[in-house]
């Protein structure tokens, strides 16, 4: 177990001012959610244009300690850095300021809403007085979803008439658009087919082509085995292990969240 | 959609034309996407009844009396009353809320705008009080939404509640004439309640400008699209960045905005302060939402929709009543098409999900 010794060894020094070969790190991160302890100082740190999965049982902290990083929840103790900077996030605005880009499982899109103003939510290109300007909004919209390799025809169509795959490719193109530096997916594939996984697969390694670092939680090892470069497992809001791919096997990733410690 | 309706224009025949005449292809092709788009929108469905129903009672009504100018003149008073405060009512629908309070915020707005002019307030002030007294209290409404996180429809059964309490209390519930303090012809009359070529009223123009000011906003404004995404997924909107609670208050605003204006129309109209003016509006509006495919859920609809909405409901009672249905009994009509219609728009959404 090289690989989880140095990176522990990273961790163990907590105070440092940042590390700048990674992108992301936590330290020492603390949560509590009225007598739940559900982070119990985890380090957690993300390289320049890496592909992590995060895994770990339910209730295991993954969430807690991404919401913590997207800005939904602060921290009650640790610090972050970002690109080798102190950084405090209070709110998601602060981390997308950073470059930091969540994109949530059925949470990401308005299903009646056209696909264009999706990828737009909230940050609308406008002209004069705040009024949209639709050309843009469409032709940008067909261009970044054509650059993660999805070819759609008609950016004003709902997002509700696309298939669970292309939802989550307009998800993920919306964070590529604004040029996102960390991509954290939460669970992409949970509800989708095989051949739909295989496309939101695709296009995580369009987002990691174009530079981007992604970090990708889910339940599903299979799925996150193929395509992750390094993995952390967290259990009981405690990191259990922090492994590069070539150190482990899809068996052996299964057998550390369920005996929850590594062999 | 789009597959059900697309299937039914196949069945008109449009897509075996295109194949066998390859040179008028283009064009029928152009009319298929133009007609798929249109089909897409809930608003063609009313668009259709409403024309229907102008043909039903335009050739039904005894002596033809619909299409007569004196009833088109009393309908073009009547529709901007409700069709101002629907438009409040269902942009605040497409952003999740609800706002019952509508009916006290009318005679609220209203008994400030007549105790102004009775107490002889420079005439100009007085229609900005009236406006900032109901912004205030869409205002005081969004935030209790907001802040309490409590269902709208419930809070706003309150606040309604509550103003209509403090109103009965402080006006007696005495009607209040504005005769006594304004005289007519004044330019505040005037350009309320006028009228274009001494026929044409001018609340028609108030609420056709009203209406293509909120359709921009809504339709192609940034505010716009932030009350859509609230309206359909907020967890979405909030997490992309959209203030969402700022949005709603807005939009709880904009009603309380558009109740004080149709109030002073509504005073001046009747040349009275009412304190039972306003009542029932605020289902009358939803139904002209719903009527103009506004989901109940948010997420959906359009001012296009809830202008068409309006006049429609206004037509069904009006032209309902020229036949001859017993004016105590209206309202069993008018439930009855509200239901149809609200079955009808899921009926329409289920076929085009699939």
């Amino acid at each position: 177990m090289n690989g989880v010794k140095s990176e522990s060894q990273i961790s163990e020094k907590p105070f440092d001012q940042g590390n700048p070969d990674y992108l992301v790190q936590m330290l020492d991160i603390h949560k509590w959610f009225g007598k739940v302890y559900a982070l119990r100082g985890v380090d957690f740190q993300v390289r320049e244009n890496e592909i992590l999965g995060l895994v770990g049982d339910n209730g295991a902290g993954k969430s807690t300690l991404i919401k913590i990083l997207s800005g939904f929840h602060p921290a009650d103790r640790g610090e972050i850095h970002f690109e080798g900077r102190r950084v405090s996030i209070h709110n998601p605005k602060d981390a997308k300021r950073l470059g930091i880009e969540t994109v949530y499982q059925e949470q990401a899109l308005a299903p009646h809403v056209s696909i264009s103003r999706n990828i737009f939510m909230g940050r609308e290109p406008t002209r004069a007085l705040g009024f949209l300007d639709k050309k843009r909004m469409d032709a940008e919209s067909l261009d970044t979803l054509s650059k993660i390799g999805l070819r759609l025809s008609d950016p004003e169509a709902v997002v509700e008439a696309l298939s669970g795959g292309q939802r989550q490719g307009v998800a993920i193109a919306r964070v590529l658009y604004f040029k996102a530096k960390l991509v954290i997916l939460d669970e992409p594939t949970i509800a989708l087919s095989v051949k739909e996984s295989r496309q939101v697969m695709e296009f995580i390694k369009q987002l990691k082509a174009g530079g981007i670092s992604v970090v990708f939680i889910t339940h599903n090892i299979y799925h996150v085995h193929q395509i992750a470069e390094r993995f952390v497992i967290l259990a009981h809001g405690e990191k259990i292990g922090d492994i590069r791919k070539e150190d482990t096997s899809v068996d052996h990733l299964s057998e550390i969240i369920t005996s929850e410690r590594v062999s | 959609m789009i597959r059900g309706i697309r299937e039914s224009v196949h069945l008109v025949g449009l897509n075996r034309l295109s194949t066998t005449l390859p040179h008028v292809g283009k064009v029928v092709q152009r009319i298929r996407e133009i007609l798929l788009r249109l089909l897409s929108y809930k608003v063609t469905f009313t668009l259709i009844v409403f024309i229907i129903l102008v043909l039903i009672f335009g050739s039904f009504t005894p002596r033809h009396v619909f299409m007569k100018s004196n009833n088109l003149g009393a309908l073009a008073k009547l529709v901007p009353d409700l069709g101002i405060i629907a438009m409040g009512v269902g942009t605040l629908m497409i952003c999740g809320e609800f706002d019952l309070s509508v009916g006290s915020i009318i005679p609220m707005s209203s008994f400030v705008f007549v105790k102004l002019l009775e107490w002889d307030v420079p005439l100009i002030f007085i229609p900005f009080a009236t406006l900032f007294t109901g912004a205030l209290l869409g205002f005081l409404n969004g935030l209790l939404v907001v802040r309490t996180r409590i269902p709208s429809f419930i809070a706003t059964l309150g606040t309604m509640m509550f103003w209509r309490g403090i109103l009965y209390a402080s006006s007696r519930m005495m009607p209040i004439g504005t005769r006594a303090y304004l005289e007519p012809g004044t330019w505040l009359e005037n350009t309320l309640i006028g009228s274009m070529g001494g026929v044409f009223p001018v609340q028609i123009l108030w609420f056709l400008f009203l209406a293509f000011v909120l359709g921009l906003v809504v339709h192609f404004h940034r505010f716009g699209n932030w009350v859509f995404a609230t309206g359909d997924n907020e967890t979405a909107a909030r997490a992309m960045g959209i203030n969402t609670g700022m949005v709603k208050i807005v939009c709880f605003v904009i009603v309380g905005l558009l109740c004080s204006f149709m109030s002073m129309m509504q005073a001046l109209r009747i040349e009275s302060f009412a304190a039972t003016q306003g009542i029932g509006f605020e289902l009358k509006a939803i139904a002209s939402s719903v009527v103009g495919g506004t989901s109940l859920m948010g997420g959906i609809g359009s001012i296009l929709g809830i202008f068409l909405g309006t006049l429609t409901i206004q037509i069904l009672e009006n032209g309902l009543i020229l036949m001859g249905a017993p004016v105590f009994g209206i309202n069993v009509f008018i439930g009855l098409g509200i239901v149809l219609f609200a079955v009808l728009n899921l009926y329409i959404e289920r076929v085009a999900i699939r």
